[in-house]
């Protein structure tokens, strides 16, 4: 039986193959997923392991709270240096500074992007060579205050050499030095895409840390002496504020954060990959369920002559074993194609993220092997269970294997259609989670497939309603062929129906959320000009900038707009500060009680709905927690309407600079005078962030514009990366239709030898491919659009007040799916127009 | 396939309508399968004519050629050497779209099996071949086909409800309804009973003789061919006997000779 199953198999080779790269390129993403992550995180591991070599121990501030974003550490004071190197068993000692610093290209712009790529650090050049992972190459240490090195890719990306006068943005403002050497990183050009400028120690101080300050303190044990002795010899003298770890446990610790957050591109890239594998499972079951139907009769004669329900099972499931293992190895292998495509994608869109050689790893390839197979062979398994119990009385007459168990089926496909509403509802109005919320899509996308049959064909009917006047009897044809067998149309158009799905729910989110966002700014800002910094986290303007604007006549408020993290009675919040004295003018928080001038270092702001939920009245207090300052009690001085901007808690300057230990502002708010007019204000406000190449001038419409950019360009990078699920439907409509024209020789030869030209069986093939087509993206809409909906409403409070459904977008979508139905169309057709006549209408 | 139904009386006048005008002809039709030693030569150098307004029959053992002479005559099949004529047209100087139109519009086809196509009624079944030359039907003339054929009260039902004998008379209708310059049939009693085989070529004998029609049909039914005008016998590519007014027992008197 099995010889017979493989046989039969290599005597279809092609369709093999065709059917398998279904599954293929599903696995091909997921492998390429792996590579690029693994080889991104080898190559963090060695650029950490390389920066800490030769650290034996590191003295730093206390994590106070630590997210999933970010760990927040006080500095340690200068004198702990002293402290260390007068240790027993310490052979050297240095103070290290690390913050953001950005150096200003010869072109004028700021080097490097730290909002959505790699940081752009300032550093101290460690004197302690065995605490300085880099080399100088060129020129010499930083001697005067006035000095930087740069790394050999940072001084590239600016093109300055040795003796060229620099920029450098910082906390403190532009700073002007001198390039007086150019270093590498070990032997490498740069530290994987961050740049690094580094000063003495300092001027490092002054301008990137706090003077009397550093970030760490790296130390070197004699011989004899481990790291774990030096960890335990340095704890017990250093101040109760700072905590001490071994360079090994360092190291360990940085690999394991970059890989923290590199798990988010791996789940990321990962769902688009599960997405490609169920359209592919879908084209397997297709598949394999015509196959069945066609060879209904084949196998009713096997079980005739003695095989028995098993061993027509397992030919079927030979074959789907077969499919799976080819798929899974080629794809595996594509994965790494796929891994430096995917790299290159996402430096397309502004995330470059280094990754060095090829790191393909056993757990890659047993990973793509069991998900390749067991998608193929899984979804086999009902058409083979079908197939399996086909009678052998069968053999005798004509059957249709594919009739039966339609209303169970319905049944079925309504409760997990039922099911997967419910899971998804709870996912994301309920606190089940993210995890939720896929498990209940999933369960709606099978689910309305199995519903498809059902309304297949009044649907197909009406979507080809005007095909018979505009094309005649081909048109007609087509027609009738997308109606005639329902299950088939309907799981055909299923696999598309889960790309165009998504695209549409990510369509309508992004549109709510642009929508929302617009709103948001039309409520709440009410000033002339938005500097951004284009950063939410690290770095950022220099205060400098928000004062030297104040200081301008034509304008007449200002403020900074700061963000931060702190624990608020138990949870992590990001909270903004601004100037409380200006911000007014500004922003429209719609203050309710209290005032906004009653704010200083000790007090907040609360936004009213969290007062009502929290009990919070003006006087009362409330616990938050700061990564530099730990726990204070602040004071609710004002409630405030708007969330706009303000967030749920919104400090006073004075506050966040009392309470984090660096100080920039994410953006800067402006309203001009009312006696100037805006395109002079505007002027004056340019001469001013000039000297700022990291800050982006808009006016309230442009503000406007640069965030729908941004939602755009993730908008752009998810559509680049469901295309593949929507390749892969094509991929199923053509091999359905190649099946059932492989089905129709007949009929088809019979249509040919009563006068239906080539074209016209073309016409016919072309337009039943876009029936399905644009059945399969009906189908996607309806879901997509309750997703879009679900989700949209679910943030309300979030601050998605607008549920937009954006018609021309959608309609883009529909034409193109009609045009990938007539892609898909291509082959079939030439196959079908290709028919020989004469061999198609010879009887038996 | 045997037979209980008895041959119909010989027409009144055999080849005196339409003055013995020539609807289709082949010319030292040669066709030749494969090359050097399996070289067949399916046809040797046939001439032959299909006088207009008559009913011929072509037979023969298995492997005579008879099946090839029809699909090239027809137009499905392409000569290795000499001319097929179908009226004046040569279709050895057609490519396959032309081909395709001139079996449109001027031949009609009943097959042995899978004449129609499932997704359409019988009645566009019977206007196919208009339908896909987007040309109305003449009503009139659909109206005496349908009726010649007795299918009025089936029109509207698919190929999958209708019987076996019922779906050959549609398939006739076709062959009929747009009133080609000649029908081909291969066969087109070989799927049915006897009854239901003995009512089709009684419509096809009447569409020769009221209608005026022009049939060629492939059969190897001695009692099939007694439907016709004329029997053209062929045995190894080549036409080796000719006969008119057949009656069977004539035809299996020749058929058995041909075989021995």
């Amino acid at each position: 039986m099995l010889r017979i199953a493989l046989k039969g198999l290599l005597a279809r080779k092609l369709r093999l193959f065709t059917t398998s790269i279904a599954v293929l390129l599903g696995v091909a993403f997921m492998s390429g997923t792996l590579v690029l992550t693994d080889t991104m995180g080898r190559t963090f591991d060695r650029l950490f392991a390389d920066a800490t070599a030769g650290t034996d121990a590191a003295v730093r501030g206390k994590a106070v709270i630590s997210s999933d974003f970010a760990i927040d550490r006080d500095r340690v004071p200068a004198s702990v240096v002293e402290t260390v190197r007068r240790t027993p068993g310490v052979k050297a000692a240095e103070g290290f500074v690390a913050g953001y610093a950005q150096v200003v290209g010869k072109d004028g712009k700021a080097v490097g992007n730290p909002g959505m790529g790699a940081p752009t650090f300032g550093r101290n050049w460690p004197t302690v060579a065995a605490l300085n992972p880099f080399r100088l190459a060129e020129g010499t240490a930083p001697a005067s205050n006035e000095d930087v090195v740069l790394d050999r890719y940072t001084a590239k990306e600016a093109g300055a050499g040795v003796g060229d006068p620099l920029t450098v943005l910082t906390e403190r403002g532009p700073v002007r030095v001198r390039v007086s050497g150019i270093a590498t990183f070990g032997d490498a050009d740069g530290t994987g895409g961050a740049t690094n400028v580094m000063f003495t120690s300092a001027a490092a101080q002054r301008w990137v840390a706090a003077p009397g300050a550093f970030d760490q303190v790296g130390a070197v044990a004699e011989d004899g002496v481990s790291q774990e002795e030096l960890r335990e010899r340095l704890a017990a003298r250093v101040p109760g504020n700072a905590e001490v770890i071994t360079g090994k446990a360092l190291t360990e610790e940085n690999q394991s954060t970059i890989r923290k957050s590199l798990r988010f591109f791996n789940t990321f890239l990962f769902t688009f990959a599960v997405v490609a594998l169920l359209v592919g499972s879908f084209i397997i079951y297709n598949t394999f369920s015509i196959i069945v139907a066609q060879r209904g009769r084949e196998m009713a004669l096997m079980r005739a002559v003695g095989a028995s329900r098993r061993q027509v099972l397992g030919a079927v499931l030979v074959e789907a074993v077969a499919v799976g293992v080819l798929a899974s190895v080629l794809g595996m292998l594509a994965g790494v194609a796929v891994a430096a495509g995917l790299k290159a994608l996402l430096a397309g869109f502004g995330i470059d993220i280094p990754a060095g050689g090829i790191v393909f790893s056993a757990k890659t390839a047993i990973l793509s092997l069991v998900t390749g197979v067991g998608v193929s062979v899984v979804s086999a398994l009902f058409p083979a269970r079908r197939a399996s119990k086909v009678p052998p009385i069968a053999a005798m007459r004509d059957l249709a294997v594919e009739s039966t168990g339609i209303r169970r089926r319905t049944i079925v496909a309504g409760l997990f259609t039922a099911a997967g509403v419910a899971v998804l509802m709870v996912g994301l109005f309920g606190d089940a989670g993210a995890g939720a919320v896929g498990l209940g899509a999933v369960l709606v996308f099978f689910g309305v497939a199995g519903l498809g049959p059902v309304f297949a064909r009044p649907v197909a009917g009406l979507i080809g309603a005007p095909l018979p006047r505009l094309r005649g009897m081909a048109g007609t044809l087509a027609r009738e062929n997308s109606m005639r067998n329902p299950k088939r149309t309907a799981s055909t158009a299923a696999a598309l129906m889960i790309g165009v799905g998504l695209v549409a729910f990510i369509t309508i989110f992004a549109a709510s959320a642009k929508q929302s966002i617009d709103e948001s700014i039309d409520r709440a800002f009410t000033g002339d000009f938005v500097v951004d910094s284009g950063s939410f986290g690290f770095g950022g303007l220099s205060p400098t900038l928000a004062a030297d604007l104040a200081r301008l006549p034509e304008v007449e408020a200002v403020t900074g707009y700061r963000i931060g993290q702190a624990e608020v009675e138990g949870a992590t919040k990001f909270l903004a500060a601004v100037d409380p004295r200006t911000v007014e003018r500004i922003v429209d928080l719609d203050v309710r009680q209290g005032s906004l001038d009653d704010l200083d270092a000790t007090s907040v702001a609360v936004e009213a709905e969290t007062a009502r939920t929290k009990g919070l009245a003006i006087g009362d207090p409330v616990r938050m927690t700061f990564a530099r300052t730990g726990d204070r009690t602040m004071t609710v001085r004002a409630i405030f309407e708007r969330a706009d901007i303000g967030g749920q808690y919104l400090l006073p300057i004075s506050a966040y600079e009392a309470n984090f230990a660096t100080q920039f502002d994410a953006r800067v708010f402006v309203a001009k005078s009312d006696d100037v007019s805006a395109a002079d204000a505007r002027a004056a406000v340019e001469r001013v962030t000039g000297p700022y190449p990291n800050a982006k001038l808009q006016d309230q419409t442009q503000f406007k514009e640069a965030q729908a950019a941004q939602i755009n360009q993730l908008l752009a990078l998810i559509y680049v990366l469901l295309f593949l699920a929507v390749f892969i439907a094509l991929l199923g409509i053509a091999n359905t239709l190649a099946l059932s024209i492989f089905e129709r020789t007949r009929e088809l030869g019979l249509l040919r030898a009563v006068g239906m030209t080539r074209a016209q069986l073309r016409t016919t093939v072309r337009w039943e491919s876009v029936i399905i087509a644009l059945f399969g993206t009906f189908l996607g809409l309806v879901i997509g659009l309750f997703f879009g909906w679900a989700l949209v409403r679910s943030l309300q409070n979030e601050g998605f007040t607008s549920f937009v459904v954006p018609p021309g977008q959608l309609l883009t979508v529909v034409v193109v799916a009609a045009l990938a139905g007539i892609v898909a169309a291509i082959g079939p057709g030439r196959r079908a127009a290709g028919l020989d006549v004469l061999r198609a209408i010879a009887s038996d | 396939m045997s037979s209980t139904s008895s041959p119909p009386a010989a027409p009144a006048s055999p080849g005196a309508a339409d003055g013995g005008a020539v609807a289709a002809r082949a010319d030292r039709a040669t066709k030749v399968y494969g090359k050097g030693d399996t070289e067949v030569r399916a046809l040797d150098d046939v001439s032959v004519d299909f006088a207009r307004a008559r009913f011929t029959v072509i037979m023969g053992p298995s492997g005579s050629g008879k099946s090839t002479l029809m699909h090239c005559v027809a137009g499905l099949d392409t000569l290795t050497g000499g001319r097929v004529l179908i009226g004046d047209t040569d279709l050895t100087t057609l490519d396959d779209k032309r081909l395709t139109v001139l079996r449109r519009d001027k031949i009609g086809f009943v097959f042995q099996a899978f004449n129609l196509v499932p997704t359409l009624t019988a009645l566009e079944n019977v206007t196919l071949p208009m339908a896909l030359a987007g040309r109305e039907p003449d009503r009139a003339w659909l109206d005496t086909v349908v009726d010649t054929v007795h299918l009025r009260d089936r029109l509207a039902h698919r190929p999958s409800e209708l019987s076996g004998g019922q779906q050959q008379r549609v398939a006739v209708a076709r062959a009929l309804a747009s009133r080609p310059e000649i029908v081909f049939a291969d066969e087109p009693t070989g799927n049915l009973d006897s009854r239901s085989g003995a009512e089709i070529l009684g419509f096809m004998r009447r569409a020769v003789d009221e209608l005026g029609q022009t049939i060629v049909m492939v059969t190897h039914d001695p009692v099939a061919a007694a439907y016709g005008d004329r029997v053209v016998f062929l045995a190894d590519g080549r036409i080796v006997d000719d006969l008119a007014d057949p009656t069977a027992d004539a035809v299996l008197d020749r058929m058995k000779t041909l075989e021995a």
